[in-house]
């Protein structure tokens, strides 16, 4: 069965959870909900960015497509996991 | 006026001549030839000419009637806003250099900057905030702050009450500002930092007349006309912005501030935006391909793509060159202290594979005017491999304050003219035709992301965080002659507490420098030569450590 929105993004606050303990976060905190913006805060930086579409892919068996998404979308935790539902579903 | 700078070696030969163009005029030109024309899109909002002109009047003359005094510099905390740039063209209207900070930057390493720079005024956008209570509290020196997105809110004010607010209520009128101060060709246009080698970052001050010399060769070069609508990707503090903001209103075009959102991703703005000139690291072009967001005949607005700041693979080049088939694709050099860009190569589908070393794009031929020489350690020139020195009038002559590193880094070959010449610390290859290749370091500095970082900067830290004796970073992972990030080793303690040590880091240092893990090693490898193996460390990484 499909993975839905939610359990998805679930999986990938623990991924950037995991993520922080190596250290990259700007506000130094290791708080992340489902609203953080991962690149504004600097939680995800342009390595982690790639890894973690990686991780989703992978988790969810879709692949990302983020040729016309909005970035304000693919920067929030709920945002990416929408669009990787989304394209499962197109 | 002339200004109280620190000269670090003999006066310019040149003697300021009331023709001079400053880095604000051709702004100002342009600010009266296409008035009504869009010079700034920000955060979702257009900004005329005269539009961008007036705040930054407002800013300026806030400035003059705050600090009648002659300090050379004023500083700005802000980004990718209406204010970042309005503070620079202000800053620059009251006759001064900027110095621009980052709110992206750990708040210690700001104040280190700003104290170092000197300025008794600092220009504040609303993104930043939320910094100022930590920043202004450890500044013994009282400043005047300038807030023109709103008022100073009155807590700030009880926080902080030895310096003074100037909210957007409080600020003068434009109006009555004439930007008519005399121009000075030595005059320092803006004051950048990089990483150093002692955990002090070093000041680079950069005059007007160098940066005279760039806009001028780069404008013509690129046929930059009102037509044109430029990227604006780097941050204030990467001194490639300088190229953005000045090249741009140089000639009257629009520049496209690049949300933070979009930094990394970018397709997508430069479609919707229909850029025509596009300028960022190579890094960006790595994350495009590796997202599937690069594809053929993906940017047909583009005219001209500008990399610089790190190595350009050729495979990026060319898959960069296919997405924007209508586009000529330069790779751009040159350290901060030669202002912005040196020298340039331009990518040939068909010969320029034959012309890279290692898979990287050439660095190229000096601009026209400018010099390089390719010595061995003896400082004797060779007719091929050994490190790079540039001369000339993009080269600044010193670092701010800091005559020892001045005294290291800018030198005269003896029995010569007496031309100043800097060392860049880049191993290069100069072919027959005079091409330029770039082969690496001959010191510890790396590019991350574009950024310069001496690794020693990020030893230090660490050896304070860690209590360890030895350590060392190397750049991991490399992948196609670039950095993605560092990767900490330390040895001679029973453990780490890497939550800690990577929180000091973060303290201490930007983003970009803090390492992504720290490994505990029994021993740090050491070569033949008693010194760190980094290569071995590398090794230890690519293997699955």
């Amino acid at each position: 069965m499909a993975m839905t929105e939610e359990q998805l993004a679930h999986l990938v606050i623990n991924w950037v959870r995991s993520h922080l303990r190596s250290g990259h976060s700007r506000n130094g905190h290791g708080e992340v909900s489902a609203d953080t913006d991962l690149i504004a805060t600097g939680l995800v930086d342009s390595l982690g960015l790639i890894d973690l579409i990686a991780f989703i892919e992978e988790q969810s068996g879709r692949t990302i497509d983020l040729r016309d998404v909005d970035p304000s979308e693919f920067c929030v935790v709920k945002g990416l996991c929408r669009i990787a539902t989304r394209n499962g579903q197109q | 006026m002339r200004r109280s700078i620190p000269r670090t070696t003999e006066d310019h030969n040149e003697e300021p001549v009331t023709t001079f163009r400053t880095l604000l005029r051709g702004f100002l030109e342009s600010a009266e030839r296409f008035a009504s024309r869009d010079a700034l899109v920000v955060a979702d909002k257009r900004l005329t000419y005269r539009e961008l002109r007036d705040r930054s009047a407002s800013i300026a003359r806030t400035i003059l009637d705050c600090e009648p005094e002659s300090v050379p510099l004023a500083a700005l905390l802000a980004s990718r806003s209406e204010t970042a740039y309005a503070g620079v063209l202000g800053i620059l209207g009251a006759g001064k250099g900027y110095v621009p900070l980052n709110p992206k930057f750990p708040v210690d390493r700001t104040r280190r900057m700003l104290r170092r720079s000197h300025s008794q005024v600092l220009v504040v956008g609303r993104e930043a905030l939320g910094q100022l209570p930590r920043l202004l509290t450890g500044v013994d020196r009282a400043l005047t702050v300038i807030f023109p997105d709103g008022d100073a809110p009155a807590d700030l004010r009880a926080a902080c009450p030895g310096h003074r607010f100037v909210g957007s209520t409080e600020m003068s009128e434009g109006r009555s500002c004439g930007f008519d101060c005399e121009p000075d060709p030595a005059a320092v246009a803006y004051l950048l930092f990089t990483s150093g080698s002692t955990g002090e970052p070093k000041g680079v001050p950069i005059r007007h007349s160098c940066v005279r010399s760039y806009v001028d060769y780069v404008c013509d070069r690129y046929e930059v006309n009102e037509r044109d609508r430029f990227s604006q990707e780097f941050d204030l503090t990467f001194d490639l912005s300088v190229h953005d903001m000045f090249v741009c209103w140089e000639r009257g075009a629009c520049l496209f501030s690049v949300p933070e959102q979009s930094v990394m991703l970018p397709a997508k703005f430069i479609r919707d935006h229909e850029l025509t000139m596009w300028f960022s690291v190579p890094s960006v072009v790595s994350l495009l391909s590796k997202t599937q967001l690069l594809r053929p005949d993906d940017f047909p607005s583009l005219r001209y793509s500008l990399f610089c700041g790190e190595p350009l693979s050729a495979v990026h080049a060319q898959r960069w060159q296919e997405a924007a088939p209508n586009s000529i694709v330069e790779n751009l050099y040159g350290p901060t202290e030669t202002t912005i860009a040196i020298s340039h190569y331009r990518w040939d589908p068909t010969q320029s594979p034959g012309a890279c070393v290692n898979g990287i794009v050439p660095i190229g031929w000096t601009f026209t005017g400018q010099h390089c020489r390719v010595v061995d350690h003896t400082r004797g020139e060779v007719a091929d491999t050994g490190e790079l020195y540039l001369a000339g009038s993009q080269v600044t002559d010193g670092y701010w304050y800091d005559p020892e590193n001045t005294r290291h880094r800018f030198v005269r070959f003896p029995g010569t003219d007496g031309t100043l010449w800097y060392r860049t610390g880049d191993l290069v290859r100069r072919g027959e035709d005079g091409c330029l290749r770039y082969l690496g370091r001959i010191d510890q500095q790396v590019k991350i992301r574009g950024y310069r970082v001496e690794l020693q900067e990020i030893e230090l830290v660490l050896r304070e965080a860690s209590g360890a004796e030895q350590v060392a970073a190397v750049p991991w992972p490399v992948v196609d002659g670039t950095a993605d990030g560092v990767v900490a080793f330390v040895s001679g303690v029973a453990g780490v507490d890497e939550p800690c040590i990577l929180k000091r880091c973060r303290e201490t240092v930007p983003d970009y420098m803090v390492p992504r893990k720290i490994c505990l090693l029994p021993e740090i490898p050491l070569n033949a030569n008693g010194k760190i193996d980094r290569r071995e460390l590398v090794k230890m990484l690519d293997e699955g450590m």
